[in-house]
């Protein structure tokens, strides 16, 4: 139970600096944090303890194993995050060659 | 001559090291039907290859040795021969991605049928198109920037 309190806390860092930093580097930063947190709780359904991973390699002789359905699903939600990610620096990029600021109280007019 | 890139430290180091990069991704490749790892995982390890070039030598540099739209075509032409191997599978047994390869032995490099060319093709695709989003970023030109 404390790890998915631990897991929730993360998420709380991510939405605390959503919610509060100005710059938006950090805004980015902290949506990565909030999305390593859902994974994080994600691949924490699946754990079991005592358990190996669930690759068979040779001579080993596996009883338990973790979920493997939510690391694959994980995965594929990591390449999401990537391009997301790469879309939300490129749009903060471009507001920067139109406002020369990263900050967000200071993007507010209209610029042509 | 205006300096391009990083320092010499950095340039002599990433000259060791980026060689030793592309090896460990392309053996994450290579093994992904048998260890941790596979097609996406070892292309993010080759784009990281490329960018730590990209990053020591400066971008003049590196385009000088890779041609982007060569880049470009390698990167869709990868998913194109993934949709292909696919469509064979299609029109020789009816179902889509469908094994046609010898299985092969546990545990060995050559086996698990078509999914080491799957992952090969994953890899080449990954690797070349995080490459390609990072270039595209820094191709965004800044006001008093040349």
């Amino acid at each position: 139970m404390i790890v998915y309190l631990l897991c929730f806390a993360l998420f709380l860092v991510g939405l605390y600096g959503v919610l509060t930093k100005r710059d938006l580097i950090k805004i980015i930063l902290s949506l990565a944090i909030m999305t390593y947190a859902a994974n994080l709780f994600l691949v924490l359904f699946g754990y079991q303890k005592d358990a190996s991973y669930p690759i068979l390699s040779e001579g080993s002789q596996v009883l338990a194993m973790v979920d493997p359905l939510p690391q694959a699903l994980v995965l594929t939600s990591i390449v999401i995050e990537l391009g997301t990610t790469a879309l939300l620096v490129a749009i903060a990029v471009r507001l920067f060659q139109k406002y020369k600021t990263f900050d967000i109280t200071k993007i507010r007019r209209l610029s042509g | 001559m205006k300096h391009e890139g990083m320092t010499l430290i950095v340039k002599t180091i990433s000259r060791i090291i980026v060689p030793m990069i592309f090896l460990y991704g392309a053996y994450i490749i290579l093994h992904g039907h048998l260890t941790p790892g596979g097609g996406f995982a070892g292309g993010v390890i080759l784009a990281l290859g490329f960018l730590s070039i990209f990053l020591s030598y400066g971008k003049s540099f590196t385009m000088k040795w890779l041609n982007l739209k060569f880049l470009e075509e390698f990167e869709a032409s990868s998913i194109l021969l993934f949709i292909i191997l696919g469509v064979v599978g299609l029109l020789f047994s009816g179902v889509f991605l469908i094994n046609m390869l010898s299985k092969g032995d546990f545990f060995h490099l050559i086996s698990a049928g078509q999914i080491p060319i799957l992952n090969i093709f994953i890899g080449i695709k990954v690797g070349a198109s995080l490459f390609l989003v990072v270039y595209a970023l820094s191709q965004i030109k800044l006001e008093g920037e040349e």
